[in-house]
């Protein structure tokens, strides 16, 4: 599924991993959502790896999260030089994108607060999705990033949405509990807006 | 009893040998001075670790000093490690096997110099192990430098003219430090000039090891030793020297007794 | 639609987390560090996952007391580990360096910043002549066998070993299984101190200059540290390890430890694949550095590029093993993040393509190595 969006570009008959770059700013989740994408692929059974960040400050400082996610034992390296896909959830902190992502790679942005520039975003595969309001119709106005890796998944086939749903409540402290309803609808309703989407988008 | 032996006439049997009163630990000579405190501290320790009847579940830590050498001599299962660090041996060694009677045995200069952050570390984790200080004031082993329980006044080679503090400050009663210490279930100073104060050292002694026993926590037994080389005094008069000098900067008795409340 | 079936056996583990499981799998049953970035998960690591194994975790005071209280534990038959990185090494030197002559088992986890700790932990920094065996996994996985291999061979020789990570092992987080590695049965530990041969005039002794007791005299210094280096030297001749590809009709071999070389070996498959003839040759031990098989790697190669994240300190081994010593060049350098804790902008695969194609054509190096400096000069 979606070859396009992964690293074995021009190597066909290796297997399949898809990359995943996630940037935003401190208090987004961001750590979280890669994460529970990471998890979700490894309690499916896949290979998943997670690249370590070194942003600074917990709140309003950039936060990048990688994830890289195959069905063989992983050949990416721990620093991802190209990605397949990215996510972009504020404007204040694209972090790596424009140099990571390949051209044709699959956008997703957080158009609740980041404007898509035709220009800037022209040569990937661009896709909006107003998360934060999708959270907030859902009642679960502090999961956006979630509902953003909902679609991600949905929108590529990666994992399904239970898988997501069990690695959130696996990574969910026991202070956050009451949040685990929530999170789920926001996993679930993100994955079905992706899937969704699929259909309307090809690779090229 | 025993019978009354006539001396009117030569004995019957041949002389032998009942006891030379070297306690059976102790398997060698020794090399230290004459007049030096260490042995009778050595002696006074493996007697105690007999009378408990726990040789056969003591190891030992010995630092750096003239003492040092004793890792000859002593027959009971022992490590000879890094100036200074005896009491982090003896923690790794007490956790991995609790049930041992864990003691070290150190100079000032290794405990109080090196070592000082090893010992008070290991009192306020409360590790359970006696630590066993042999206090004479100098680095006898290197040939009598300064350490710092050196005392005001004394001459070493580092400090000729006499401890000043002006110039080389003040010593450190590492016991009251740690008698102050939570975690610590017995601290006591004794000496070994008397045959008095070595029979009281020798009970200060056993209090620590049956405190570490119990579990009660960290235990030290300071003992002043005679240094008369390092002293630069003879032989005979070190345990003069030593009531005058050491002993009026290190008032000997129980620092923290058994059971004491914490903090008091 | 996939020939790989999904793999239930799968946890997704922080790096320091599965070296962690694995030491304790390994049977390790104490541990005691200091906090230093990036060791501090492995030490938290420890402290959390230790206990419930039935064994002891200790924060310690200061790195010194942290490696005192491994020996300790060694030396009465635990397996012990510590670790720290870079100066956190350095204090625990002389300890190190006590283990190798008393004999006592330690596994040191240099959970590095980068890769300037080749030297501290090949040549040492402590005192007498010793040596440290030390491996340098590439990723998370091999760490994990590593680890457990680590524990064997510090008991069967008596040694202390380092395990050589760094903050992207530490830090990522992939999907791994931790295995018991078949390792050969090992004798019980005899010398260990427990305290039951006090008495008997046979009670043992740890002691670096193993003079014995007046019951049962031992060899003395000079003996003894004599064959400790005998030791050594048959560690040296049994335990190197490596890893090479492509190298034997190769023109250019690229040779890098560690995290890099997982990165230079991508980017040798690629040039390989485009056609060039290239190789790529990888230390496993940093010591015993497998110097004869460098040899045999580098015979014919034009270029041997060391691509490492120093000032230049492996390359003093290639050059000293390498088939013709006036191939070697470095390609690599200091390179550090802006944190201070981690790799620079350097260790990144289109800068080493970059890198590897200059030193292919034998474009300018970037700086002049010392050793070609002064051989210019003459």
């Amino acid at each position: 599924m979606a070859s396009l969006w992964s690293l074995t570009d021009g190597q066909s008959s290796a297997p399949v991993e898809h990359e995943v770059l996630i940037a935003g700013i401190g208090g987004q989740g961001i750590q979280l959502v890669g994460k529970t994408l990471a998890l979700a692929a490894t309690l499916a059974g896949q290979h998943a790896m997670l690249a370590p960040d070194y942003g600074g400050e917990m709140r309003g400082g950039p936060s990048q999260s990688t994830v890289v996610v195959g069905e063989a034992p992983l050949r990416a390296l721990p620093i991802v030089a190209a990605v397949g896909a990215a996510i972009v959830m504020h404007d204040r902190f694209t972090g790596t994108v424009p140099e990571r992502l390949r051209p044709g790679g699959l956008l997703l942005v957080n158009s609740s607060i980041v404007v898509a520039d035709p220009e800037t975003v022209g040569p990937y595969t661009c896709i909006e999705l107003a998360v934060i309001e999708i959270a907030q119709e859902l009642g679960a106005p502090a999961a956006a990033g979630l509902v953003m890796i909902g679609a991600f998944a949905g929108l590529t086939g990666v994992v399904q949405a239970e898988r997501l749903v069990d690695a959130m409540r696996t990574l969910l402290p026991p202070y956050r509990q009451q949040h685990a309803a929530a999170n789920a609808r926001a996993l679930e309703a993100g994955w079905a807006t992706g899937a969704e989407q699929r259909m309307t988008v090809a690779p090229t | 009893m025993t019978d009354i032996v006539a001396t009117d006439r030569p004995p019957e049997g041949a002389a032998e040998k009942v006891a030379d009163f070297r306690p059976s630990l102790i398997v060698g000579e020794h090399s230290l001075c004459p007049g030096c405190g260490e042995p009778v501290a050595l002696r006074i320790l493996l007697e105690t670790l007999q009378e408990l009847e726990i040789v056969q579940r003591s190891i030992g830590v010995v630092g750096h000093g003239c003492y040092g050498s004793f890792v000859r001599i002593m027959d009971v299962d022992v490590l000879q490690c890094l100036h200074g660090r005896a009491p982090a041996c003896a923690t790794g060694i007490k956790r991995v096997r609790p049930d041992a009677a864990v003691f070290t045995l150190q100079g000032d200069g290794d405990m109080v110099n090196e070592g000082l952050a090893e010992v008070i570390h290991a009192a306020a984790r409360g590790e359970n192990i006696t630590c066993i200080l042999l206090n004479n004031g100098v680095f006898g082993d290197t040939g009598g430098q300064q350490t710092a329980t050196t005392v005001l006044g004394q001459r070493t080679k580092t400090s000729l003219e006499g401890r000043d503090p002006a110039h080389h400050g003040y010593p450190i009663r590492i016991a009251d430090i740690v008698s102050g210490l939570e975690g610590v279930g017995y601290v006591a100073r004794g000496t070994v000039g008397t045959p008095r104060d070595v029979a009281r050292a020798k009970r200060m002694i056993r209090e620590a090891l049956e405190s570490q026993l119990a579990g009660e926590g960290f235990s030290l037994v300071e003992i002043l030793t005679m240094c008369p080389t390092g002293w630069f005094v003879g032989a005979p008069q070190g345990p003069d020297y030593m009531e005058q000098s050491m002993a009026r900067e290190y008032a000997p008795g129980e620092l923290r007794a058994r059971s004491a409340p914490r903090g008091a | 639609m996939s020939d790989h079936p999904p793999d239930a056996g799968l946890e997704l583990l922080e790096g320091s987390t599965a070296i962690a499981r694995s030491a304790i799998t390994a049977g390790c049953r104490f541990f005691a560090g200091y906090p230093m970035s990036p060791f501090t998960s492995l030490l938290e690591s420890m402290a959390r996952l230790l206990p419930d194994s039935g064994g002891v975790c200790i924060n310690a005071e200061s790195e010194i007391e942290g490696v005192n209280m491994a020996l300790g534990a060694s030396a009465a038959g635990a397996r012990a580990a510590t670790g720290s990185c870079g100066q956190g090494i350095a204090l625990m030197q002389e300890a190190i360096a006590e283990t190798a002559l008393n004999e006592t088992p330690l596994v040191i986890f240099n959970m590095a910043r980068n890769q300037q700790d080749y030297f501290q932990c090949t040549r040492g920094g402590g005192w007498g002549d010793y040596r440290t065996l030390t491996l340098a996994p590439k990723d998370i996985p091999e760490a994990v066998k590593h680890t457990q291999l680590l524990f064997h061979l510090a008991d069967a020789y008596r040694i202390p070993t380092i395990l050589y990570g760094d903050p992207l092992i530490a830090q990522t987080r992939i999907g791994v299984r931790i295995e018991r590695l078949d390792l050969p049965q090992l004798p019980a530990k005899d010398w260990a101190l427990d305290g039951s041969r006090g008495g008997t005039g046979h009670s043992r002794q740890v002691w670096t200059w193993a003079m014995g007791k007046t019951t049962e005299p031992g060899p003395g210094p000079d003996r003894h540290w004599q064959a400790i280096a005998e030791k050594f030297e048959r560690v040296a001749a049994a335990e190197q390890r490596y890893e090479s590809f492509r190298v034997a009709d190769a023109d250019t071999v690229v040779v890098a430890f560690g995290s890099a070389a997982k990165f230079t070996a991508h980017v040798v498959e690629e040039l390989r694949a485009g056609g060039y003839r290239i190789g790529h040759f990888r230390p496993v031990t940093l010591w015993p550095f497998p110097g004869e098989a460098l040899a045999r790697a580098t015979a014919g190669a034009r270029n041997v590029l060391v691509f490492e994240l120093n000032a230049g300190q492996m390359i003093d081994d290639v050059r000293q093993h390498a088939a013709d010593r006036s191939a070697v060049r470095a390609i690599g350098g200091v390179s550090i993040h802006e944190s201070g804790l981690s790799y620079g902008p350097l260790l990144d695969v289109p800068v080493i393509r970059e890198r590897i194609l200059a030193g292919m054509s034998g474009e300018p190096r970037t700086g002049t190595p010392v050793h070609d400096l002064a051989r210019s000069l003459l």
